[in-house]
């Protein structure tokens, strides 16, 4: 178009050039016309040019307009998006600290000792984990009676209105007999009774629960929500079964373990019940012992006198001083004189123990040595040992001493070898053994007898227990001679045992402080 | 003796007994101090608390003062806490007001001039609003003897002690930038002509803000405050919505300034811990020695943040002013400070979604 304009105006200049005949007036004028021309169509061409080039900006804008609006929609998406993913990552991580404070409180449950305590460990920790701003934990007695023993957030004006309210609208007894948690909101609740509770509350929102273990309902809890929103309900309302759950166990637990601490108690009661009665017991005996005691020796005293005329005059009838006495006659009294030497020992060994016993008789406590005190014993043994050809043998293994009363102790040695030899076929063999063991010497005598059958063994020490045997039968005896032998070896501090095997023969070990 | 102690308690406790308590240990030792939304110790946040922080050096002066009404009378309030304090505190050079306020009011900019009516425009005001632990009903202050609500409490200091403040944010723009075209005080009508609210809707969705005004998440639950950037300004100083009105305006948390430019922020956790070590990091520049360090931290973060990043972000603050020095603080409703070089808001103003790190020393 432009360049028709000039194309037109240069023809025009030509012609009014020509018309004028190429007068200089006329060409210096079209020669100005038609620069202004040539001015005029460059300066048409930069315009036209810069139009397009601000069309191509525009749109270029357009362009960007749409991006930028199209990145706002984006930014409308994420802020969607993050709200929800924040809404959710909220409430993971109020499940997760409501998970550790159900943990935290598992574990102060478990040391709850009493029914009450249990109730009063909701504290603001826990309703603030659970997400919740205010907290009633109470212990029912009955279906219509609270003690609230954690109160969160709620003053006792309020929770002393909210028992009045729980009873006499029944709502309580509702609580304690539904084992699910109810959320009561206030959008939703069309219940006066459960409004008025919200409202006593303060709160939009509340989960009530019965705490409820199997002995029956114990206790009621309400957890109440400043806000209602964000929140799923399914999810308070699981998390308040579990405390409730664990409060329920919490309480048989507690129940459970007051039974056992009372069963207990009694038990421990009557222990000792017994125990002063049979301390009482004890010193009856005791009493009766020494009685017993006292009796024996007296007896035996006043036994010995006509014992010993019995004795006397029998040995004078023996003598013949009286007239020589026929066969048959000499052997009643060599009878006569027998039973009384038997009756003389039991009589006396009836008293030591008795003196044992009573404690009337001390035991010195000096070095008695070994030698003598084995070679005495060995020197009265020594014709029975040789009627019965027994190999009889002493190991001291390097003991040199005992530490006792050497009469009393020689009484053990030899009682002990009376017994072995009596029980010792001929031919057979009798240890001796001693040998240190701590503070302690430990003796022991060894025999290859028919040893003691095992039912025989725990009654060996008592008084006049003598073993049911073939040997027994045979030989008398007094059976005191090991109940003798017990009261010194104990009324030196020491002790004593046998270990037999029926065939095999025994071995009787004492043991001796040696210090 | 201690010359001021700063007590953060936690709203669960019966105030009045909890303050009885305090001043039955520390005699006739000031006292000023808020209810919180969680207290913050050197080990990390905890809940159910009360925190006592003694100050005490030969060269420091302190004084309290109370103004009341805070909700009918912001101006005047702020002017009888700052008469109060100066009154006891004549001849001492001023270094700075640590300013308590009730975290549920929002006509912060009033009590701050009523303040510098009687300060000076220069005076540092620096603090947190209480805050009652997220149930948004009331906050308390306190006042040497008295607790107080809808209050404000200015304890100012004076002396050869020094003041550093470091206050960030990290929330990033995330929506397109819109003109303030109505906005008054904290109130906000219009942006680009449009009501507020629909705005809001676009972003939130219209069902999601249904829920939101129904389910009574509005102060709680959004972790998307507004961001206001004054033609002066290169920083976005925050601002939380607290109501929808029916008219389709917005109540924020603080003032709104008509013709600045407002977009929706997002928030996540990496900027937050970010935020906490600059913040941490401005404190300290001017300080050579550091005495103590409190930390006012918006309750909005720590529900960013969640447990175990927020016990992570007061990690990082004492990664930079050092693992002995003594730090408390509480999680607020609000956090007062300076605000880079914004004139409108004379140098100092109330903000939200922050983490203010205050340092004292020489």
């Amino acid at each position: 178009m432009i360049y028709l304009v000039l194309f037109i105006g240069i023809a025009a200049t030509l012609v009014v050039t020509l018309a004028f005949d190429w007068s200089p007036q006329a060409f210096g004028m079209a020669l100005v016309l038609a620069a202004s021309l040539v001015v005029l169509a460059v300066k048409a061409e930069l315009s036209r040019r810069q139009a397009e080039a601000f069309r191509r900006r525009l749109d270029e804008l357009d362009r960007l307009r749409a991006a930028y609006d199209q990145l706002d929609q984006q930014a409308k998406l994420i802020i969607r998006t993050d709200f929800e993913l924040h809404q959710t990552q909220e409430e993971l991580d109020r499940r997760l600290a409501s998970l550790m404070s159900l943990h935290q409180l598992g574990r102060q449950l478990q040391v709850s000792l009493r029914p009450d305590e249990v109730f009063s460990k909701l504290d603001a920790t826990i309703v603030t984990n659970f997400g919740f701003s205010k907290g009633l934990l109470g212990l029912c007695p009955s279906l219509d009676a609270i003690q609230w023993h954690s109160l969160v957030g709620v003053d006792s004006t309020v929770a002393e209105q909210l028992t009045a309210h729980l009873v006499e609208s029944a709502l309580l007894k509702h609580i304690l007999m539904n084992p699910a948690p109810t959320t009561l909101r206030a959008a939703a609740v069309i219940n006066p009774a459960q409004r008025k509770l919200l409202e006593l509350l303060g709160v939009p929102s509340v989960v009530v629960a019965g705490v409820i273990p199997h002995s029956g309902p114990a206790g009621c809890l309400l957890v109440g929500r400043a806000g209602i929103g964000g929140v799923n309900p399914k999810a308070d309302e699981e998390l308040v079964a579990i405390l409730a759950n664990q409060l329920a166990s919490a309480v048989e637990n507690s129940a459970l373990y007051e039974a056992t601490w009372t069963a207990q108690r009694n038990l421990e009661q009557k222990v000792q019940q017994r125990t002063r009665e049979l301390a009482e017991a004890n010193v009856q005996l005791l009493r009766l012992n020494k009685a017993k005691s006292d009796f024996v020796s007296m007896v035996s005293h006043e036994l010995r006198t006509p014992l010993a005329a019995i004795k006397g005059y029998a040995s004078l009838l023996a003598s013949g001083q009286f007239g020589t006495l026929g066969k048959p006659q000499g052997e009643r009294i060599e009878k006569i004189e027998k039973q009384a030497d038997l009756l003389t020992r039991l009589i006396n060994n009836l008293l030591d123990i008795a003196r044992i016993e009573s404690g009337r008789v001390t035991m010195e406590r000096r070095p008695i040595p070994l030698e003598d005190l084995l070679s005495g014993v060995h020197d009265l043994v020594h014709p029975q040992l040789q009627a019965k050809q027994i190999r009889y043998t002493v190991d001291r293994d390097g003991v040199t001493e005992l530490l006792g009363d050497a009469q009393h102790l020689q009484r053990v040695f030899l009682n002990l070898l009376s017994n072995a030899i009596k029980y010792t076929p001929e031919h057979g063999a009798i240890r001796v053994a001693l040998k240190r063991d701590g503070g302690s010497v430990l003796a022991s005598v060894s025999d290859t007898g028919c040893g003691i059958s095992t039912e025989d063994l725990p009654k060996l020490f008592q008084e006049f227990y003598r073993a049911n045997d073939a040997i027994n039968q045979q030989v008398r005896g007094t059976g005191l001679g090991l109940a003798l032998v017990k009261r010194i070896v104990e009324a030196h501090q020491g002790q004593i045992w046998v270990r037999s095997e029926h065939g095999k023969g025994s071995t009787f070990f004492i043991s001796l402080p040696a210090t | 003796m201690p010359k001021l102690a700063i007590v953060f308690g936690s709203s669960w406790f019966d105030q009045h007994q909890l303050l009885q308590g305090i001043r039955s240990v520390l005699g006739t030792v000031p006292i000023a101090g808020v209810s919180t939304a969680g207290e913050i110790l050197p080990e990390g946040p905890v809940s159910h608390t009360c925190i006592v922080m003694l100050l005490a050096c030969p060269g420091l002066s302190c004084s309290v003062g109370l103004g009341e009404a805070v909700d009918r009378a912001p101006r005047e309030a702020g002017q009888q806490a700052a008469f109060a304090a100066i009154r006891d505190l004549r001849g001492t050079p001023r270094v700075g007001l640590l300013l308590f306020g009730d975290g549920l009011v929002t006509t912060y900019g009033d009590v701050v001039r009523g303040i510098q009516e009687v300060l000076g425009t220069s005076a540092l005001i620096v603090g947190g609003m209480a805050g009652d632990d997220l149930r948004f009903t009331q906050t308390f202050q306190y006042a040497n003897d008295r607790v107080v609500s809808q209050a404000v409490v200015g304890a100012l200091l004076g002396g050869s002690v020094k003041i550093g403040v470091g206050i960030e944010h990290g929330f990033a723009p995330i929506s397109k930038p819109r003109r303030v075209t109505r906005a008054r005080a904290n109130v906000l009508y219009e942006l680009d002509q449009q009501p507020a609210a629909s705005v809001y809707e676009e972003y939130f969705g219209a069902e999601l803000v249904r829920r939101i005004k129904h389910e009574g998440l509005t102060r709680q639950g959004i972790a998307y405050p507004l961001g206001v950037q004054s033609e002066a300004s290169t920083r976005w100083l925050l601002r939380n919505v607290v109501a929808f009105s029916d008219d389709g305006s917005l109540s924020c948390s603080g003032e709104i300034a008509e013709g600045a430019w407002l977009q929706l922020m997002i928030g996540s956790r990496e900027l937050a811990l970010d935020a906490a070590h600059a913040a941490a990091q401005q404190a300290i520049q001017s300080i050579h020695h550091i005495a103590c360090v409190l930390v006012f931290d918006s309750a909005l973060r720590r529900k960013l943040l969640g447990a175990e990043h927020a016990r992570m972000e007061i990690a990082r603050i004492r990664q930079v002013v050092g693992q002995t020095t003594p730090l408390a603080g509480c999680y607020t409703y609000g956090e007062q400070a300076p605000f880079g070089a914004a004139s409108i808001y004379e140098r100092t103003a109330t903000q939200n979604g922050a983490v203010l790190v205050v340092a004292l020393g020489s």
